[in-house]
């Protein structure tokens, strides 16, 4: 009995402690958010794939359009040179112009590596909607930071069993992202810094993605932003099929 | 003495003689045979499944076999082949680089494996060149053409002339697509493997996916297959920790449980025929013993100790079925060569044997010696004791009672 | 006349017990090992035939037309009402599934595999292809909200998953996009069908319409019937209603499992033919010495009147006593050992790995049928019967006289 009240004691204890929390956090996420895609953003930027062995650098320009729509061009080096990809909703195209050919990328592809980095091509397509998919929670809260938890919703198609998120207090721009499956186990690592004026907005400019699976220990994809426009108007046959041969050159 | 008088015996009572031996005679060649049989068609499946593609013997990095992935390759695969080429048990060996593209081709997009081979190397490590449908094999010199499963073209709605196109990644992680004109056509008859694999020569491959000097792995001949097991440990320890040696009994360790099954319940079958042979042969011997036992029991009378006349019985058994042993194992013996040269084929079963990745549906026998001789001992062995009843049986009368047995 | 008979027979073979003992013994063994291949045999090509049928074909399989060569979206069969009427309306027919398949990737934190979705209803699959038999973790529920997925056991080790734990499945959509969808391990089954075990992920049909946004259409419906004998007949009739649905047969898609069944019966064949000729061997020496060393017996019989006809039939008696015994014994030993094996099942777990390469489940029951003695039964009675043909054409050529002075 006298468990009972006190479960009872607790789980009131952690409705309301919820409740009280929760628009606060979900007003966080949203700023998040909002901070990171903008109405639209042009992005160009350099990645760099290292592992054991090689280390290669991309540069690339992408526009997007909320979280729905976005087109990447690939501009160096010469050999990949205008290969570009669109992506509307959850389908992905991609233009190769060395074999002169539209490839849809089929299901089974989803979860592959892209452009041979650490980022898959479902990153790419979902990378999206943190506040549809998750639930959040405070777990933390220092002089510069949030930590956020995020658990996904149960019908979210997300791989993740959970997301830790630090959050600058500052900028409210994510400092670090932790991906862990569902027994808790960290799989991978996001970090952004060097966070840079754009017009009248802040950005990360350096990503730094570090997968913490044995088998990938010593592969990072580092992504440096050279130059960022927001919210500007973009043609809207960036988002359409033909334009993947079309601004390919 | 007694050997002779056992011989006056097996002359004077040739039914029994006669029909132990040929019962004997056939048992042991079916034993023979049988054994040839089975074993020939559990070599020749290994056989298959082994030299389609997989190869006797496989290098790999040491971590490829448990994480096949860019990071655990071979990455001076020159080296190697050094190392390989002065061993005196390779016939010959070469270097392999697999990896998992998506092919695409009229709409159609389809998930396989794309591989880098030297062709003319390929010839004598695996069945592709053999097993050409149409169109023609891989040279060295090739470049962007493709030699491609006849299922993954049909998948493809692709034939002969026409182009596919491929992306995936190269060896350094790179992206890497390149268009690639049918040259060939293989069917190995297993219908995964013909339904996603598709060759180019590796001179080409290196250059399109950056595998300039690496390879998955090599692919190793040896000059006496039957000695792979001791030639990949030798490599194993002979080649550097960071390598990693696999006999084709590990490679494929379900095939070759799955055919020590159908062995166990073969000779389950053979132990029942056995068990009725040996009750005849019982039978038989109890018939003629005992219509000799008034015979026996004046040797009895006049002397003959039971142990000789037990030594006199068990001679004719010896001699009965050393003669029967002789002849059925040359006979069986005679049916595993034939056979071995002039394979039994079975028409009309080959999508079974395609199932346990035997692509052809002729099946030569085993012919070896050494098994046949076993075979034949145990068949000897078997063939006297199931005398030896009858004959303890006979010796327990006494002399007068043998010599009244109506 | 029998009773004599018997009574002489019965007489004359305990005489010779040792022999009389051997040789029933011998038919006894021989056929009680005969059985054991027989029952077993057929009980894992029966197995390897079943495992297919429950799991995916039925005894027969209708599919949309050029599903089979293209199994995508576009190719489903879509006039599902009228051939439910149809099918409802034939009596033979024990059970049906629908399923909806498309391939796809399922995919966890750490791995992802295609693998072809197969939208189910749990319901009907229970009357048709018993999966609760193949489940070994786990239960064959999708949960109230049917986010329940089923997948074989292979897969379950490939993607490191356990009961409870959460996959997610992409697949194109009817409308060639791309959709994806979270769903919990319910249950984790072993068909011993390769296909199943380690490439398929069974979901809710509902769910599989809304994955893949398909309100109707099905692409792929399982019949079993309760007399295999009629399939051929099914097939040509629902050919003949539905000349633009491919109507196949399980031994069409499956045509690897049917030549298994003839070589096995081809098989017993031989192994039948060898263990009845040597025992009727053994039958044969024993009844010809019996004659022969009874010449004068039967010389005497003769001598005083008695008709070769019943010496005959005093022969054949003894020759059947012989046979029946060793059968009643040798069937009695084979049905027991079967029966034991029918129930318990033979455990070959230890070839576990190997066994599921042949489709087979780790234990086999085995089978009885009653051809297998009544195929034995008339085997033995030919076989004493021929038996006694010999020693009694030597024993017709013998004048009495020289039979009664033998010796």
């Amino acid at each position: 009995m006298r468990y009972r009240v006190l479960l009872l004691a607790f789980m009131i204890g952690m409705f309301t402690a919820n409740s009280g929390a929760n628009s606060n956090v979900n007003e966080i996420i949203k700023k998040v958010e909002n901070n990171l895609n903008g109405e639209t953003a042009i992005l160009e930027f350099t990645m760099r794939v290292k592992n054991k062995r090689t280390e290669r650098t991309m540069k690339m320009v992408s526009y997007s359009s909320g979280k729905d729509k976005s087109f990447i061009k690939i501009l160096y080096p010469g050999k990949d040179k205008g290969i570009t990809f669109l992506k509307i909703d959850n389908t992905m195209w991609q233009y190769v112009p060395r074999i002169e050919k539209t490839i849809k990328i089929p299901a089974s592809m989803m979860l592959q590596s892209w452009m041979g980095s650490d980022f898959t091509n479902d990153d790419l397509v979902k990378e999206s909607s943190i506040s549809d998919d998750y639930t959040c929670t405070l777990l933390q809260e220092s002089e510069n930071s949030y930590q956020l938890e995020l658990i996904p919703l149960e019908d979210a198609a997300v791989i993740w069993g959970k997301i830790i998120m630090e959050i600058s207090k500052q900028y409210y721009l994510p400092t670090t992202v932790n991906y862990f499956d569902e027994d808790n186990t960290l799989i991978r690592e996001l970090t952004y810094s060097d966070i840079k004026p754009f017009g009248d907005r802040f950005y990360p400019t350096k990503w730094l993605m570090l997968p913490q699976e044995a088998d990938k220990i010593g592969h990072q994809t580092h992504m440096e932003i050279s130059a960022a426009t927001f919210d500007a108007e973009i043609d809207a046959a960036f988002f359409t099929k033909r334009a993947l041969k079309r601004y390919s050159r | 003495m007694l050997i002779k008088l056992a011989l006056r015996n097996l002359i004077a009572y040739k039914k029994r003689t006669i029909v132990t031996v040929l019962l004997t005679t056939i048992t042991t060649a079916l034993l023979v045979f049988s054994t040839a049989w089975m074993d020939g068609s559990h070599q020749t499946m290994i056989k298959n499944a082994v030299e389609i593609y997989p190869g006797y013997l496989q290098i790999t990095a040491d971590k490829f076999r448990d994480s096949p992935s860019f990071d655990h390759l071979i990455f001076d695969a020159d080296t190697v082949s050094q190392q390989l080429s002065q061993n005196q048990d390779i016939a010959t060996f070469g270097a392999r680089f697999e990896s998992f593209v998506l092919f695409s081709a009229n709409e159609k997009s389809v998930g396989g494996m794309l591989t880098g081979i030297e062709p003319e190397k390929e010839q004598q490590l695996s069945r592709l060149y053999s097993s050409l449908h149409s169109g023609d094999y891989l040279k060295t010199t090739d470049t962007n053409s493709a030699y491609i499963g006849i299922e993954l073209a049909r998948r493809l709605k692709v034939d002969i002339g026409d182009e596919i196109v491929f992306i995936g990644n190269g060896a350094d992680y790179s992206f890497a697509a390149d268009t690639l004109k049918i040259k060939g056509l293989f069917q190995t008859g297993l219908y995964e493997f013909d339904a996603s694999a598709a060759f180019i020569a590796k001179p080409y491959f290196d250059v399109i996916m950056a595998a300039d000097n690496y390879a998955t792995h090599f692919i190793v001949q040896p000059k006496h297959p039957e000695q792979t097991v001791e030639l990949a440990a030798q490599l194993g320890e002979t080649i550097g920790s960071q390598y990693q040696s696999a006999s084709w009994n590990q490679i494929m360790a379900e095939l070759v449980k799955a055919m020590e099954i159908d062995s166990l319940f073969g000779y389950i079958t053979l132990a029942i025929i056995f068990i009725v042979v040996f009750f005849v042969i019982m039978i038989y011997t109890l018939l003629t013993v005992f219509g000799r036992i008034r015979e026996i029991g004046v040797l009895r009378a006049i002397g003959t100790t039971p142990r000789q006349i037990f030594t006199i019985l068990l001679l004719e058994s010896c001699v009965l079925a050393l003669i029967s042993v002789i002849a059925g194992g040359l006979l069986g013996g005679a049916f595993a060569y034939y056979f071995e040269l002039h394979p039994i084929t079975l028409s009309g079963f080959e999508d079974q044997f395609k199932q346990y990745g035997l692509a052809v549906s002729a099946i030569p026998t085993a012919f070896e010696p050494w098994t046949i001789l076993r075979d034949m001992a145990v068949m000897f062995t078997l063939s006297v004791l199931s005398t030896i009843y009858p004959i303890i049986k006979v010796n327990r009368y006494k002399p007068v009672e043998a010599m009244r047995h109506v | 006349m029998f009773k004599t008979a018997t009574k002489i027979g019965i007489t004359s073979l305990l005489r010779r017990r040792t022999r009389s003992a051997l040789l029933i013994l011998m038919i006894a063994v021989s056929l009680w090992g005969l059985l054991f291949i027989e029952g077993i045999y057929d009980g894992m090509t029966e197995q390897m035939i079943a495992n297919a049928i429950r799991s995916d074909s039925g005894h027969i399989s209708i599919f949309a037309d050029g599903y089979r060569l293209n199994p995508d979206l576009s190719r489903w069969i879509e006039n599902t009402i009228e051939l439910d009427e149809f099918l409802n309306e034939r009596q033979q027919i024990k059970s049906t599934v629908a399923r909806l398949k498309q391939d796809g990737l399922v995919a966890t934190a750490h791995y992802s595999r295609g693998i072809a979705i197969l939208g189910i209803d749990l319901e009907r699959e229970a009357n048709h292809s018993h999966l609760e038999g193949y489940l070994r973790h786990g239960e064959l529920n999708f949960g109230e909200r049917q986010r329940g997925a089923i997948i074989g056991f292979k897969l379950a080790k490939k993607l490191k998953v356990a009961i409870g734990n959460k996959i997610i499945l992409s697949a194109q959509n009817s409308a060639g996009e791309m959709a994806s969808t979270a769903l919990k391990v319910k249950g984790i089954i072993k068909t011993h069908n390769m296909a199943f075990d380690e490439n398929a992920v069974f979901i809710a049909a509902a769910k599989a319409r809304e994955l893949l946004s398909m309100p109707t259409g099905i692409s792929q419906i399982a019949i079993s019937i309760a007399n295999e004998g009629e399939i051929a007949s099914l097939q040509q009739q629902l050919q003949e209603e539905f000349p633009n649905l491919t109507i196949k047969r399980w031994d069409e898609l499956y045509p690897a499992l049917q030549q298994s069944r003839v070589l096995m019966a081809g098989f017993k064949q031989v192994i039948n033919i060898i263990i009845f000729s040597i025992a009727a061997l053994g039958i044969f020496g024993v009844m010809l010495v019996s004659v022969l060393e009874r010449m004068r017996e039967f010389g005497i019989m003769l001598a005083i009147g008695t008709k070769f006809s019943q010496i005959g039939i005093i022969i054949l008696v003894e020759a059947s006593i012989l046979g029946c015994a060793g059968f009643g014994l040798g069937a009695l030993a084979g049905f027991s050992t079967l029966y034991y094996f029918k129930i318990y099942g033979l455990d070959l777990s230890v070839f576990s790995s190997a066994l599921d390469e042949f489709g087979l489940d780790a234990i086999t029951y085995a089978i009885i049928r009653p051809d297998y003695f009544f195929t034995a039964l008339a085997a033995i009675i030919l076989a004493s019967v021929f038996s006694i043909i010999i020693p009694l054409r030597i024993l017709k050529k013998t004048k009495p006289v020289d039979a009664i002075n033998a010796i």
